[in-house]
């Protein structure tokens, strides 16, 4: 072999540097090959449709999670294995949210997070269990996801049921601490599962904490117009309003009683759709002294701050909806390294098992009964100054709660 | 080809499909989703179906079909769930609901004159009426809804395996095939035709036109009733957006005239061209939309440029060359 200076001919200098580079092109395929398979999760939200905006969000939180897991180094307990999102558009439809189940069965999802809306989680859930694919819940209200037996199925977030009986101590702590100043409700709901699900629940337990239920009033989806609600409200002359609805009906509604001077103790919301940043900022006169029974982060958690800070580099707003399908990538994550593997039947034991701690939410530790966590919690929330504060738990607590509101 | 031959090729397509994705001997690839994007176009094709019969073949334009579909699907819920009926029982009672519900409507519309864009607004009003009393009646749940326990038996109407759900959806989108065909072929079909060209004219020719269109009514409402109990067998929940939700009556309507209505493969072939165009636009979803504003576009566009749909296409074609 020739190996002499020229013109033509190769230099050793450059030979040396060739020939490592070609080991190192060769090795490249060995050490590539080495790296542990990406394990895929399936994220199914109505990113387009009349709840769009909550499913981006939705989609913004997973993806954030799962960003944060692989520049973490993936799943230690895979080799490093990263997480890859696959992305689902369930349009708001139910089949349309089981065929997207099905695709992403068939590209190998080894968990699903969804779906924002009750009937598309449920046969999305459905469809998701014949292949015994774990399906983690990051919003979705009806106890009907948890309570068919399907053991694929998990909810971090705490459901209908426990967030009423919170919201209703609170309020009666509330009533209670400032004389018993309200004596009667009336509750404006959508006209969903959702709305009159909560609604109902509301409605019979209020005359545990003396509170009278005068009227339920639904509404549609959308409404565009709640003048006549407003106007039968003070006709009603109740102390508080409590509602349940979706965010642009939410937010009119409150602006509607405003305008038409309907003055309560109280307007007081569980799970309320549209109390976020976005309705407190844009809106403080309207918003300001509103109570909400909501999923909220815990404001004293530092790694909960970082996240806000990050999702509003981003240009979006911390809702409910990032830090739940936040936490719902996470609460996969760390099941992935307890199973140290990525096989459905596995990684649902490890979630069934799971005793993992949300950081950023006022929770406990997770212990999921029929796939239920018992260990999640809502907080109590008002808008104050144009801000949103925690009023309830105490330990939570950011500040301290103004009931009755001051008369306008 | 003939018609015949075509007919029978479809059909044998339409068996073998599923086959070629179904299970460790799929003879392509196994694919549940395939077999899902197949059942879903065969029941939008039936459903498209029930409302070509009554606005395709009679004239009879509904804005409101969603009002049988959700009927049949609460009626065979109600009994299965709240009365422990037999869904396949509950199926035979929700078809004959919508066809009673068909004839009722009729009754009341036609009777005193009812018809074009009126008869088109009477039944988006009672589908809209339909919706709010489910809302608030105690015996649908309300806005809560009504979950079927999962039970995945045949005996139940429900399937493990979703190849069963396609060749149900099949067998339903042959028998409406079969209804539109015959409806070409029979004298109650051709006193249908009559009424939609000019339904004085048939007066005058001795039909009873208030009696021909009830009939009508009824068995397209029998139809999508049918419909209505599949979707519920299927999904397992119902709610009243999803019962009498106005988006697919819309869905219904647009099958129909995008395949092209009074034809006897119209809703076959919008169906197809819709289910398909839905999932090739929904891949692009990572634009938040885009995909949807798509689809619309494209709709539009067929609407717009075909107002025989596409089988009206294929027959100029044909007679060109």
């Amino acid at each position: 072999m020739s190996m002499q200076t020229g013109r033509n001919s190769i230099s050793r200098r450059r030979f040396l540097a060739g020939s490592t580079a070609v080991a190192g092109a060769l090795a490249m395929p060995r050490i590539a090959g080495a790296q542990a398979a990406a394990v895929r999760i399936g994220l199914i939200h109505p990113v387009s449709g009349f709840v769009a905006y909550n499913g981006q969000q939705g989609r913004l939180g997973a993806v954030m999670a799962i960003d944060e897991v692989n520049q973490a180094g993936g799943i230690r307990a895979l080799g490093g294995a990263k997480l890859e999102a696959l992305l689902g558009d369930s349009q708001s439809k139910v089949e349309v949210g089981v065929s997207e189940v099905e695709k992403m069965n068939e590209a190998g999802v080894a968990a699903y997070v969804g779906c924002f809306q009750s009937p598309v989680g449920i046969a999305a859930t459905q469809a998701a269990a014949k292949y015994g694919t774990p399906f983690v819940i990051d919003v979705g209200a009806s106890d009907a996801l948890v309570s068919r037996g399907l053991t694929n199925v998990f909810r971090l977030k705490p459901g209908f049921g426990r967030c009423v009986d919170d919201a209703i101590a609170t309020l009666g702590e509330l009533n209670k601490a400032a004389g018993s100043p309200a004596k009667s409700v009336v509750l404006v709901h959508e006209s969903g599962e959702f709305g009159t699900g909560t609604a109902k629940l509301l409605a019979g337990k209020l005359p545990s904490i003396g509170l009278e239920a005068k009227e339920l009033i639904a509404h549609d989806n959308p409404t565009r117009n709640f003048d006549n609600v407003a106007l039968k409200i003070r006709a009603l002359r109740a102390d508080i309003v409590m509602m349940s609805n979706y965010q642009n009906e939410y937010v009119l509604l409150a602006k509607t009683l405003l305008q038409q001077k309907v003055n309560v103790a109280a307007m007081f919301s569980v799970l309320g759709g549209g109390f976020n940043y976005k309705f407190v900022r844009e809106q403080p006169d309207v918003a300001e002294f509103m109570l909400d029974h909501n999923h909220w982060f815990n404001p004293k958690s530092t790694k909960a701050q970082a996240l806000k800070k990050a999702v509003e580099a981003k240009g979006g707003l911390f809702t409910f909806e990032v830090y739940l399908a936040y936490n719902a990538v996470m609460l996969i994550a760390d099941a992935l390294e307890r199973a140290g593997s990525a096989d459905k039947a596995k990684l649902t034991a490890a979630l069934a098992a799971s005793t993992w701690t949300p950081e950023i939410m006022p929770y406990g530790p997770t212990r999921f009964v029929n796939g239920q966590n018992q260990g999640g919690q809502g907080a109590t929330l008002q808008a104050l100054k144009g801000d949103i504060e925690v009023v309830r738990p105490e330990a939570f607590a950011s500040a301290a709660a103004v009931f009755p509101r001051p008369k306008a | 080809m003939s018609a015949r031959a075509a007919t029978a090729a479809l059909l044998a397509a339409a068996l073998v499909y599923p086959l070629l994705f179904f299970g460790d001997g799929a003879w392509l690839v196994r694919s549940n989703y395939a077999i899902d994007v197949g059942m879903l176009a065969l029941f939008a094709a039936f459903l498209g179906q029930s409302w070509n019969v009554a606005g395709g073949f009679a004239g009879l334009t509904s804005f409101g079909h969603v009002l049988f579909f959700g009927t049949g699907a609460y009626c065979s819920t109600i009994l299965h769930v709240g009365h422990g009926v037999n869904p396949w029982f509950g199926w035979v009672a929700a078809t004959t609901a919508g066809a009673a519900l068909g004839a009722a409507v009729g009754h009341l519309t036609f009777r005193v004159g009812l018809r074009g864009s009126y008869f088109a607004l009477i039944t988006l009003a009672f589908a809209e009426t339909f919706r709010v009393l489910a809302n608030s009646v105690g015996f649908t749940r309300g806005g809560l809804g009504i979950l079927i326990p999962l039970d995945q038996r045949a005996a139940a109407l429900q399937f493990h395996d979703p190849i069963w759900f396609y060749y149900l959806a099949l067998a339903l989108c042959a028998s409406g095939l079969a209804i539109a065909w015959w409806l070409t072929r029979s004298r109650f079909g051709t006193y249908l035709a009559a009424i939609r060209e000019n339904e004085d004219a048939a007066r005058a020719l001795g039909i009873d036109v208030v009696r021909q269109k009830v009939r009508c009514l009824a068995l397209s409402g029998a139809m999508a009733a049918a419909g209505g109990t599949f979707y519920a067998q299927k999904y397992l929940y119902i709610d009243p957006s999803i019962a009498f939700g106005v988006d697919r009556s819309v869905e219904m309507l647009l099958v129909a005239m995008i395949g092209g209505a009074g034809t006897v493969f119209g809703p076959l072939v919008g169906a197809g061209a819709v289910v398909a165009l839905g999932e090739a636009t929904r891949a692009l979803s990572d634009a938040r939309g885009l995909g949807l504003i798509l689809y619309g576009l494209l709709l539009v566009a067929i609407v717009g440029f075909l107002p025989n749909g596409l089988v009206g296409l294929v027959r100029a074609a044909r007679r060109d060359a």
